[in-house]
């Protein structure tokens, strides 16, 4: 029977429409994302260039596993309605009366739908494999092809999670008899995700979040996260233990749903009832009685316009209170709840363990995004549900035959769908409140919620919901309606990858909306004029679902096309018309402002730019070009307006030895003239690209110097769009946004290589050989000038504090508007920045230096933490490095809009709100780190490393910049807290650095040649730095950056590089250390510590001994990750054979190893209790110590700090 | 009013022929169609309650062109679907409301008023606040009947609705049928013969799209009269029988003999003794003389 039930039901599913629908969805959509990550459509876009293999095992799975989010939602009509259809359809009846067993039953019906799925799933992994062996895909893209990489996926995840989510919504389904609690059970799931997602965060071993992860792709990531880009290439799915682990649980869950289903069910007629049944009641009728007369009461009908208009809100009223009442609503709005709550509990951890205030644009970051996510989602199924109602309780045909007017009816279903958005934003802002009660701040914005909520989110919202009717209405299925609406959401994506960049065909596309405490939401017409565009198309959607409105039966396209023309009147047409016309010419209004008032360049435009530009004006890269010297700006912002003008006089001398005849300049939009005070002619001009050529009559001998004055002017702003970086309030713009650049500029190059061969150029890197000494002739940060004197009049609106490096000279207000004249005493480098906004200011004055930061009000927070941290980083680094070249320091908060970053400008540091401001600073926590005070320390030493120091434009030269401001200012951070906030601070940066080595685009570069990688110079520099200094000793290291800062600060061309610095420390670094300048920046070289074993025993004499086994490995990797185990003279370490085989390069490291006793507390937090650390020799990979210690331990570690860089630094310390 | 339907086709896409050039001319009072399963009443009742539309062919009720202006009827019009469903968890009370909304009425009052009058007329005032979905058949009609008397009909359209109720239930639908049709026009539509016999004074009988039979009971009968034998047989002669004449009705005697009526204009042999004609035998004659 088993075989009959379930080739019955596989045959009925082969007969459906639907499957092939689903079949053919999966398989389009599986076919487009993969044909676009192929370069199918590089004829149209940008280049697709990779760095990894789109079809490696882990590729694949991760593609095949994001299509099964969506897979998920046809579960519940597949599996779980299996059993439930034959009670729809009232088969139940007839079909329990029959000779079979409920196993046979349950067990054909399970596998049929499970059957079904799979099948469905596949035509993802075909497409895949379609598109990926068709001649159109670039075959660089990929390795070479392997159809294990599709079994592993299908094997270990797609197939087991089909399982265990069909299995409990085949039982939930099969016991209630009711489809929704299977789509609720999907939605849940999504949440979940989240939720572990949230809460897993910030754990430091993440392998309780391997194994609860429903999907397995936590466990996945447990694995793989830190695999370098060959092993992300090469590796299969590892059977790791937390895969395995994972899985086990996962799919004994769904047997034991399946055990469950089995238990429970029985052939009966009535289902499993979750609420209590009321109390039986014995019923009797009485209907013996008879009627002779009928009277019914005079009342009037009433068929206005008006009335049809109240019954349309009456009806959705009744519609909307279906909604709040059904299990899918209530489920979702409670799991959002409980999603907020969960989130407000890490909410802000998002900087080094470091709470945020729970101000309120973070709580709107953190869950509007979700409660528009499940807003949608709510939207596109009850459009269809509300449509579908009154069929679905088979109530149409009394519905149908009232005298209700079709609008009323469609009108009614619009309210009820906007009241219900409403409800959910409401519940976001009620739930954000509550979040922000919890932790004591009571300073609610409601104002601000609304607006985003309720205003921009609603218009957004309303949109949505006229499509989703209009998808809706044309499907009788709803969950039909609601996979095709899911789709017609991925279209302008789709687009977009063939090409179709303008935003004017992307349905429902408007530029984002960002709230900063400064600047409030900024300008958003832009927002809402493309929301109005959007919503005229929305009004013709509309009109066009009244007029194919079901009422009744149609008998087929036709007619149901021939009924809507025959309703087509004039009080439908003429809006309709109108809204159509408006539409178009809206749309052409739009199209004009993006595309024809100003050139668009779609991707592949922008690319083949950069390329012309390379191939056209390369020949001028060895031109001399004179240098600036000397700056004077004078700058007007109007705030209000958003505009600017400035006028830039520059000195432009002759350093190059050669005599200089023209003047290369290579411009903005924003330039409106440029005069030199040499007599001269512009011999060339390229308009589109904004490259133009000056001839000078009277040429330009060495040592000679040029005036130029240069005119600058924001593009005019439009209706559509602000064209200027100007804010109403928080106007940040820095001197490469403002003025032309002179000569050739090797940045605008297209630095991918795949993308250079493509159009027949030579590969480059992305910085030149430190031992190139023409690179060599610039600083990193500017190719123009050397070091420049500077002085500005900087002018804003009469309410505002503008701001430029240098010494206020003079302030004052003429005709309404305030004047700020700045000049710098020193020569600084080419590298300056305009700020403008309201401000609050806090002065101090410490050892001479004025500290002075500009706040936006209401940001007091962290005043004090910024100011103690200047002073003590001022004390440090003019004790340890060089006396500091200015009087001043200044802190310039700016608008989170423009970055989340801080920037060090010449004494002159802008801030953003984001970071630092509104920190939220712990200061016993252990595990978190006072970033406002590390950040400001960090910005400051940069008035060293950078300002003083500063590096060629050549590879490494971030190491003298970042790397050292950060190794300043952990020094800094450690001499104020202590170890423990080092810990988490190195840790963050390990975790940071192997992220970034596992999405490395090109390829990782050892420290010391690293090409602006932020993950080598911060993170790894931080370690590195960090570590050198530990070995050689602080104070010893010191002196080894003052040395080099005298040799090379303020110096001129040519600039210092990375090989020059690091022979000041090898020069200092004894023999027996000489490794870690190998290792740590010459090469890039991994170490593998692990402590094996341990055990304690106590001593008579009541100290304990303490053996420790441990092991130590160390390996190189080339740019892509691959592993090298020889040292270069092909001497390799290896221990062990067969599987347990390992390997090193050979050591004479030295190594920590620590010992740690009970966990002292302080307040509510423990603290590490290190009670022995002593450095080790280590020359094999086993090892083995004995240490005798006077307290209890309890934990013991090799590199228990992680000073050094280990792809798996939790299994360093072991407890005992 | 007159309901006047002329020359109404419609064909389903699977082929069948649910009305085949029928034409209609119904007047006030209640007018029986009488039909088998299949016959395309359903089709036709749905049409003239402007849910579908015809291939070809018009309706008007009164001044209204029901194709052209559905809404003008759908205001004067009460409609019992032969079957139906209503939302879960709405008590009689609230649904009737709802419907009242639907059908225009606007004010509170008047809807209460009204609502109570449906609920007593059709004897469900008591059970006014239970959940309609948990109504037993009968129940469940006489709601029908409710939401249909709403809006104070003028065109009633009721189909099948006597099918599963209890014979009180049935009669006391039927009762409340009559006082309807008193003063408005009522199509009925049945299998039941009883039902149209007890009720209606003209009848049509429908089958495979078309109208074998238009005219009143009395007419029909009469137009039998001296055409309708009756006669005992065995059960083992049926074939016989069934075979050599126009059988229109057989049924058992308790000794398993079978009592056959049989449609002949002359005595087909004397063994046969002449009946009276009855509306079961002008419907079966109509439906017999379509078949052959």
């Amino acid at each position: 029977m088993l075989g009959t039930i379930f080739s019955f039901e596989t045959k009925r599913w082969f007969s459906q429409p639907s499957f092939y629908i689903y079949f053919a969805v999966f398989f389009l959509i599986g076919f487009l994302v993969m044909a676009s990550a192929l370069g199918y459509f590089d004829a149209f876009t940008v280049t697709t260039t990779s760095n990894t293999w789109y079809n490696s095992p882990l590729a694949v799975n991760s593609l095949i596993n994001g299509f099964s989010q969506l897979l998920n939602f046809i579960i519940p009509t597949v599996v779980g309605a299996t059993v439930y259809r034959d009670y729809k359809y009232n088969v139940h009846s007839v079909l329990y009366s029959y000779p079979f067993s409920k196993r046979d039953y349950l067990a054909g019906k399970f596998l049929s739908g499970m059957l079904i799925t799979v099948i469905i799933s596949l035509a993802i992994g075909l497409a895949f494999i379609i598109a990926s062996v068709l001649p159109f895909a670039n075959q660089e893209l990929m390795g070479p092809f392997r159809l294990w990489a599709f079994i592993q996926s299908y094997v270990l995840f797609v197939i087991p999670n089909i399982f265990f989510i069909g299995a409990i919504i085949f039982l939930l389904v099969t016991l209630t008899r009711n489809v929704y609690i299977g789509f609720i059970f999907v939605l849940i799931l999504l949440v979940v995700q989240l939720i572990i997602g949230n809460l897993t965060e910030n754990m430091d071993d993440k392998f309780i979040a391997a194994l609860i992860d429903p999907y397995g792709e936590q466990a996945l990531a447990y694995v793989s996260k830190y695999w370098s880009i060959e092993e992300q290439n090469v590796n299969d799915i590892p059977l790791d233990k937390a895969i395995l682990l994972n899985r086990v649980i996962w799919v004994g869950t769904g047997i034991l749903a399946l055990v469950v289903a089995y238990l429970t069910f029985s052939f009966s007629q009535s289902p499993v009832n979750l609420l209590r049944k009321k109390a039986p009641e014995r019923i009797v009728k009485d209907n013996f009685q008879s009627v002779f007369r009928i009277n019914l009461p005079e009342v009037t009908f009433d068929f206005s316009f008006v009335q049809n208009l109240r019954t349309a809100f009456s009806l959705a009223g009744t519609e909307f209170r279906s909604i709040v009442k059904n299990w899918v609503f209530i489920s979702i709005v409670a799991v959002l709840f409980l999603f907020v709550i969960i989130t407000g509990y890490t909410l802000g951890e998002d900087l080094l363990g470091t709470k945020t205030y729970p101000v309120t644009w973070k709580i709107l970051g953190g869950i509007s995004g979700q409660f528009v996510f499940f807003g949608y989602i709510l939207v596109f199924l009850f459009a269809g549900v509300l449509i579908q109602q009154a069929a679905t309780y088979r109530m149409d045909l009394l519905v149908n035959s009232t005298p209700v007017p079709n609008w009323v009816m469609l009108f009614s279903k619009f309210l009820a769908l906007t009241a219900m958005c409403v409800v959910l934003m409401l519940t976001a802002m009620v739930s954000g409140m509550l979040v922000q009660a919890y932790y004591g701040y009571y300073h609610f914005e409601p104002w601000v919620y609304m607006k985003e909520l309720l205003g921009f989110r609603m218009l957004n919202f309303t949109i949505l919901i006229i499509l989703a009717l209009f998808i809706q209405s044309l499907f009788r299925n709803y969950m039909l309606g609601f996979i095709v609406l899911i789709v017609v959401m991925m279209i302008p994506a789709g687009l977009r990858k063939i090409g179709v960049e303008l935003p004017v065909f992307h349905f429902n596309s408007a530029p984002g909306i960002a709230y900063s405490d400064m600047n409030g939401f900024g300008s958003f017409r832009g927002y809402l004029i493309w929301k109005f565009y959007w919503l005229l198309l929305g009004s013709v959607l509309y009109g066009l679902t009244l007029l194919l409105w079901r009422r009744g039966a149609f008998s087929g396209v036709k007619d149901r096309v021939r009924t809507a023309v025959s309703r087509l009147n004039w009080p439908v047409a003429v809006p309709m018309l109108l809204c159509l016309g408006a539409f178009a010419g809206l749309g052409y209004a739009l199209y004009y402002q993006t595309a024809v008032a100003k050139p668009f360049y779609t991707g592949q435009e922008q690319e083949l730019r950069s390329i012309n530009y390379e191939k056209e004006y390369k020949k001028y890269a060895d031109t001399p070009q004179p240098r600036i010297t000397d700056v004077k700006v004078e700058i007007a912002i109007f705030p209000k307006e958003r505009n600017y003008n400035a006028i830039a006089y520059f000195t432009l001398v002759n350093k190059a030895g050669r005599v200089i005849d023209s003047v290369i300049v290579d411009y903005g939009k924003n330039l409106r003239s440029i005069h030199f005070d040499i007599p001269h002619k512009q011999i060339f001009n390229d308009s589109s690209l904004r490259f133009s050529i000056y001839r000078l009559e009277r040429p330009l001998q060495p040592g000679d110097s040029l005036q130029a004055k240069i005119i600058v002017e924001n593009e005019r702003n439009t209706w559509l769009k602000d064209e200027s970086p100007v804010l109403e309030n928080g106007t940040f713009i820095n001197n490469f946004t403002l003025f032309p650049a002179f000569g050739y500029q090797e940045s605008s190059e297209i630095q991918d290589n795949d993308i250079r061969k493509k159009y027949g150029l030579k590969d480059r890197e992305r910085m030149a050989e430190p031992t190139d000494m023409k690179a060599r002739q610039n600083t990193y940060i500017s190719s123009n000038a050397d070091w420049i004197s500077f002085e500005a009049t900087v002018s804003t609106a009469e309410d505002q504090i503008a701001i430029a490096p240098g010494y206020l000279q003079k302030e004052w207000v003429e005709n309404g508007r305030k004047y700020f004249h700045y000049k710098m005493d020193k020569p600084i480098q080419n590298f300056y920045a305009f700020n403008s906004a309201r401000y609050d200011v806090r002065r101090e004055k410490y050892k001479g230096v004025n500290l002075e930061i500009y706040y936006q009000k209401g940001h007091e927070y962290n005043l004090d933490r910024m100011i103690t941290s200047l002073k003590h980083s001022l004390d440090y680094f003019m004790e340890n490095f060089s006396p500091y070249q200015h009087r001043q320091a200044r802190i310039v908060e700016f608008p989170r809009t423009g970055g989340s970053f801080a920037q060090s400008f010449p004494n002159t540091i802008p801030y953003s709100e984001e970071v630092g401001f509104i920190a939220w600073v712990d200061e016993d926590k252990p595990n978190a780190v006072d970033y406002p005070y590390s950040i400001t320390a960090h910005e400051l030493a940069h008035q060293w490393w950078a300002h003083q120091v500063i590096g060629a434009n050549v590879k490494g030269a971030t190491l003298m910049s970042e790397s050292l401001s950060e190794y300043s200012s952990l020094r800094v951070l450690e001499k104020r807290y202590g170890k423990f906030q080092m810990r988490k601070f190195l840790k963050d940066a390990l975790d940071k650095y192997l992220l970034g080595r596992a999405a490395e685009w090109k390829s990782e570069n050892p420290l010391m040649y690293n090409e602006n990688q932020q993950y080598i110079h911060y993170n790894k520099g931080s370690l590195v730095l960090y570590a050198i200094s530990d070995y050689l000793g602080e104070k010893y290291f010191n002196d080894i950056l003052k040395g080099y800062i005298q040799d090379v600060a303020f110096q001129e061309p040519p600039y210092t590089t990375s090989l020059e610095f690091v022979d000041h420390i090898r020069r200092a670094t004894p023999d027996s250390l000489q490794y870690l300048i190998t290792d740590m920046f010459e090469t890039i070289t991994l170490y593998n510590n692990k402590v094996d074993k341990v055990t304690s025993k106590k001593l008579p004499d009541g100290k304990y001994q303490v053996d420790i086994e441990f092991k130590v490995a160390k390996y190189r990797t080339d740019k892509k990750g691959k592993r090298v185990y020889e040292d270069a003279t092909g001497k390799t370490l290896s221990e062990g054979t067969g599987k347990k085989d390992l390997k090193s390069l050979p050591l004479a490291d030295y190594i920590e190893v620590g010992i740690f006793g009970e966990k002292k507390k302080k307040g509510n937090y423990e603290y590490d209790n290190e009670i022995y650390l002593k450095r080790y020799k280590i020359n094999k990979i086993s090892n083995k110590v004995s240490v005798i210690v006077n307290e209890k331990p309890v934990e013991v570690g090799v590199d228990p700090y992680n000073k050094l860089i280990d792809t798996d630094s939790n299994d360093n310390r072991r407890g005992i | 009013m007159r309901l006047s339907i002329q020359n109404l086709s419609k064909t389903y896409k699977n082929g069948v022929k649910a009305l085949d050039d029928v034409s209609l001319e119904i007047g006030a009072g209640m007018f029986g169609l009488l039909g088998p399963n299949g016959a395309g009443k359903s089709t036709l009742m749905r049409t003239v309650a402007t849910l579908q539309k015809p291939d070809s062919g018009g309706i008007s009720f009164g001044e209204i062109d029901v194709l052209k202006d559905q809404l003008s009827l759908r205001k004067v019009l009460g409609y019992l679907p032969q079957e139906f469903g209503v939302y879960p968890n709405f008590s009689a009370e609230d649904l009737l409301d709802y419907f009242a909304r639907l059908k225009g009425v606007g004010l509170k009052a008047d809807r209460q008023k009204l609502i109570r009058e449906v609920l007593e007329i059709t004897n469900l005032w008591e059970v006014r606040k239970k959940s309609v979905s948990g109504y037993s058949g009968g129940m469940k009609q006489r709601f029908g009947i409710a939401q249909l008397l709403l809006n104070n009909p003028k065109l009633i359209i009721v189909d099948e609705p006597t099918a599963g109720l209890d014979p009180a239930e049935r009669h006391r639908f039927l009762n409340v049928l009559r006082e309807i049709g008193a003063n408005h026009t009522v199509i009925f539509s049945t299998h039941i013969v009883d039902d149209v016999r007890e009720l209606c004074h003209e009848i049509g009988i429908l089958n495979g799209g078309k109208i074998l039979f238009r005219g009143t009971p009395g007419e029909g009968e009469t137009a039998l009269k001296g055409k309708i034998w009756m006669r005992i047989i065995e059960r083992e002669d049926v074939e016989v029988f069934m075979k050599n004449f126009k059988v229109l009705s057989s049924n058992y005697n308790p000794d398993n003999t079978l009592n056959i009526r049989v449609y002949s204009e002359e005595q087909p042999n004397e063994t046969f003794v002449p009946a009276t004609p009855s509306l079961e035998d002008v419907y079966f004659v109509a439906l017999k003389n379509d078949t052959i």
